[in-house]
Formats: structure tokens, sequence, C-alpha cells
């Protein structure tokens, strides 16, 4: 497995989805959907499918001595590195939210979402969609990455949209916590969403396992 | 004991069907893999694979089946087809170095020896290299790690003459060393200069799996040569 990620980063992956883990620092901008910080750390990770697929990285890594399982594997351990290293800077940012900046005006006075650890769990939640809905799609025919691509930016700018606006809903203020407010609740809500990335990953991982087994190449 | 096998192997397409095909290969033996496009030959070798899922049938290498052995299986295999471009905005020392880790026998004396006898320049990007240029980068990654199996799907289209003859003269060498080698082709004069058997395949049924003395003495009419018998089979065929 540590060979297929070497291969993964040395060959397959461009230097874009690298840069683009950098839009985790979109987290400090003041009266803007935060949460699209994730869908271009995702479209960066799309990038490196696209330049694998035209590489043929699937057919080369099939043929090395590895079951086919793991080349399946080690995509996911790929993507998921790149997700957890932008998961990493945009919960520093979130910190820095919480703690320094968490009275600047700039940010209290934002309809949209505040940088919490509801925010983050959400953060959770959108990668665990890109690896169910895109990782888990491509893993179908190994070569197809617009459909399975167009249908998870869908189901994320709905979900993107919903997580920005849920806190004006009477009784769900609590979600827009500032500092250390709701602390509980926000920790709660962080699980949450870890849980689901976890689960997302790992269901969708052992589904593609099996389909990519199924195909002809 | 064959070093491979191939058992009663049937895959259905909408268009075509492989149907039963059965043949083994036997230690340091040089087997040719001869018919027409479309006959089943790479189906049958993406089979080998396991690129192919095969409907039926079984395929063991060294005793082992394919199935729950194919990483082990796979280092002691290699495998090389035609031009297909490798990461092409990649230099061949990049992805020489990503590959060699997988190999528990990579042997990179043989690796810089193939280099030299190729003429491959580690700094270039297959993207840079002729049609002729990546078939020998992919026979030089298939060649590198001591494989006791090579299965090489048309290896000498696009090569120049000289190059072909470099090729067979390698070929022959790694079966003095007791290298199994199975290789499809349309050149069937490149058989006839090293071939010891003849797989011959048509409409996805094995019509002859023998030695090639036994193929030219069942197929062939006097003075034939393996070309002007396989097109007289086919011709016939057709008929």
């Amino acid at each position: 497995m540590r060979m297929l990620m070497k291969k993964e980063i040395r060959l397959s992956t461009l230097l874009l989805t690298w840069l683009f883990i950098g839009f985790g620092f979109m987290t400090l901008l003041p009266g803007y959907p935060i949460l699209c910080g994730v869908f271009f750390i995702t479209l960066g990770i799309y990038q490196s499918f696209q330049n694998a697929r035209e590489a043929n990285d699937v057919l080369y890594s099939v043929l090395l001595p590895v079951a086919k399982r793991d080349v399946v594997r080690g995509k996911y351990r790929f993507v998921v590195l790149i997700e957890l290293l932008g998961f990493a800077l945009m919960a520093l940012m979130t910190l820095l939210r919480m703690t320094l900046f968490q009275n600047a005006p700039v940010y209290r006075q934002n309809a949209l979402m505040n940088a919490n650890l509801f925010y983050l769990g959400m953060v959770l939640i959108l990668f665990g969609l890109f690896n169910s809905i895109f990782v888990g799609g491509f893993w179908k025919t190994a070569y197809k990455i617009g459909k399975p691509f167009v249908i998870y930016v869908v189901v994320a700018f709905l979900v993107i949209g919903v997580a920005e606006t849920l806190h004006h809903i009477p009784g769900l203020e609590a979600l827009n916590a500032f500092g250390y407010d709701h602390i509980l609740l926000q920790l709660s809500l962080l699980a949450c969403g870890a849980l689901l990335y976890a689960l997302m990953t790992f269901l969708s991982c052992k589904k593609a396992c099996a389909d990519f087994e199924k195909i002809d190449l | 004991m064959h070093i491979v096998e191939v058992t009663d192997l049937c895959k259905a397409y909408p268009a075509f069907r492989l149907k039963d095909v059965s043949f083994s290969l036997e230690k340091g033996e040089i087997t040719g893999f001869i018919g027409r496009n479309g006959a089943g030959k790479s189906t049958t070798i993406k089979s080998m694979l396991n690129l192919v899922h095969a409907d039926s049938g079984n395929i063991s290498f060294f005793g082992l089946p394919l199935k729950e052995n194919e990483s082990a299986i796979k280092q002691r295999i290699g495998y090389s087809t035609g031009s297909v471009n490798w990461y092409p905005r990649k230099t061949i020392r990049e992805i020489l170095e990503v590959t060699r880790g997988f190999y528990s026998h990579w042997d990179e004396e043989a690796c810089q020896r193939y280099m030299d006898l190729f003429r491959l320049d580690e700094n270039k990007r297959p993207m840079e290299l002729s049609e002729g240029m990546k078939v020998k980068f992919n026979l030089l990654l298939a060649l590198s790690h001591r494989a006791e199996v090579l299965i090489l799907d048309e290896p000498t289209s696009g090569l120049d003459p000289f190059s072909r003859d470099e090729l067979l003269e390698v070929f022959r060498t790694l079966k003095s060393h007791g290298v199994t080698i199975l290789f499809s082709t349309h050149i069937t004069s490149d058989l006839e200069r090293c071939a010891d058997s003849i797989i011959y395949i048509r409409q996805g049924e094995i019509r002859a799996a023998c030695l090639k003395s036994e193929f030219m003495q069942s197929f062939g009419q006097a003075d034939e040569t393996l070309e002007e018998i396989f097109l007289r089979l086919e011709r016939e065929a057709r008929a």
C-alpha cells in the first residue's frame, strides 16, 4: 500500500491538487459561503483523476503486482490524505476564528455560516459525499468522471446552501455559535460529521472494490 | 507441471464469444499466439492478467490459481502491450523509480542493459517517444524484474526490422535462461524464427495448440511457410 501511495503522489497526482488544498484558507473569508472551500479542494482531486485517466493510470496500476482491490484502496487513501490535509488547514483557520477573531465585526455581522465546529462537521460530510458520489461513481467504470462529478456538484451545492443558512431557522441559532458557545453541541456535531465521513468513505470504498472487480479493462 | 495453464475459458460479448479456450505453456518455451484481428487473442491475454473477467474457466500460473494469487503471480510475470502511453508527461526515470519499488526481484542491471540495447533515454517522456520506442519502453518494464513468464501482446509491431531482430535475440537469450514467453503477433515470420509452439485461434476458438513442427506438419502443405499456412487457413474458413 505504501508503494501505491508513492505511485499516486509521484505519477498520478497533479501539482494543482496540492495547491488547491490552499482553498482551506477560504475559511477566513468574511461574508462568503466558506463551505465552498471544500468544493475547490475536491475540484483539485477531480483534476488528478482526469490526469490519471489520460495517463492510463488504472491499467498501469492493475498490471503491477498488487490485487485489484488494492488499486482502489490506494486511490481512496490518496483522496483521504488530500481531504485530511485540507481539513487540517480549515480546522486551523476555524480555531483562529473561534479564538483570536471571535469578536471581529466582519465575522459577527455575517448572514452566512460562521466558522465553528459545526462548520468543520459539515466540511467532513461534504468530503464524505465526494467520496461516495464521485470517487465511488468513478470506480463503476474506472474511466467516466464527468457524470459522477456533476452529480456530486449538484448535491454538494444543495448541502452547502442548506448548511450556510440553517442557523436562520428559529431554534437552530446555536449552529452559528461563536467562540466556545454551545461547545458540547458543537463538539457533538463535529463528531457526527466525522462519523458520517468515516462511514461514507468506508462503505464507498468497499462498494468500489466490488464494482472494480467486475469491470473488464 | 505446466508453467501456465488455461482451461475452458469462456467469455461472451454481445458480438463476440470466446469458446472453451484451453492451452498450456511449458517452461523455457516460446509460444506464438496467432489469429486475425478480433479472433480473441487480446481477450485471452487480458483474461490471463485478470483485466477481463471470464464467464467461466480456470487460469493458473506456476500451479497457482490466478484469482487467489493475483499479486504473487504478477511478481513473477511480465506483460507488455504495443505502444500504450503510460504517464506521457512523466520522465522514464520517474516511472522506473516508482515501478521498481513494486517488484521484490527488480534487476537494475538488466534494466540498464535493456535501456542501452533499446537506446532509451531516461530523461525523455513517453509523449516524446515514437511508437516503436514506446513499445521498447513497455518491453523494458516487462523485462526488468526477472519475470519467469512474459506475456507480450504484439511486441514487435511498430519496430523497425533491426530492432525486431534484436528483440528476437533477447527472446532467445531469455528462453535459454528458462523464461517462458507467450507472444501474440501478426508478423508470422517472427514466429518462424523463434517460436517453439503455436497457438492458433479463430473466431474465439482454439484451432491448434501444439509444437510449431507439428503445426506445420498437420496444417501445412508442401514448402508452405507459417504465414502461407495461416493465410490459407483463414481463406478456407471464410470460403
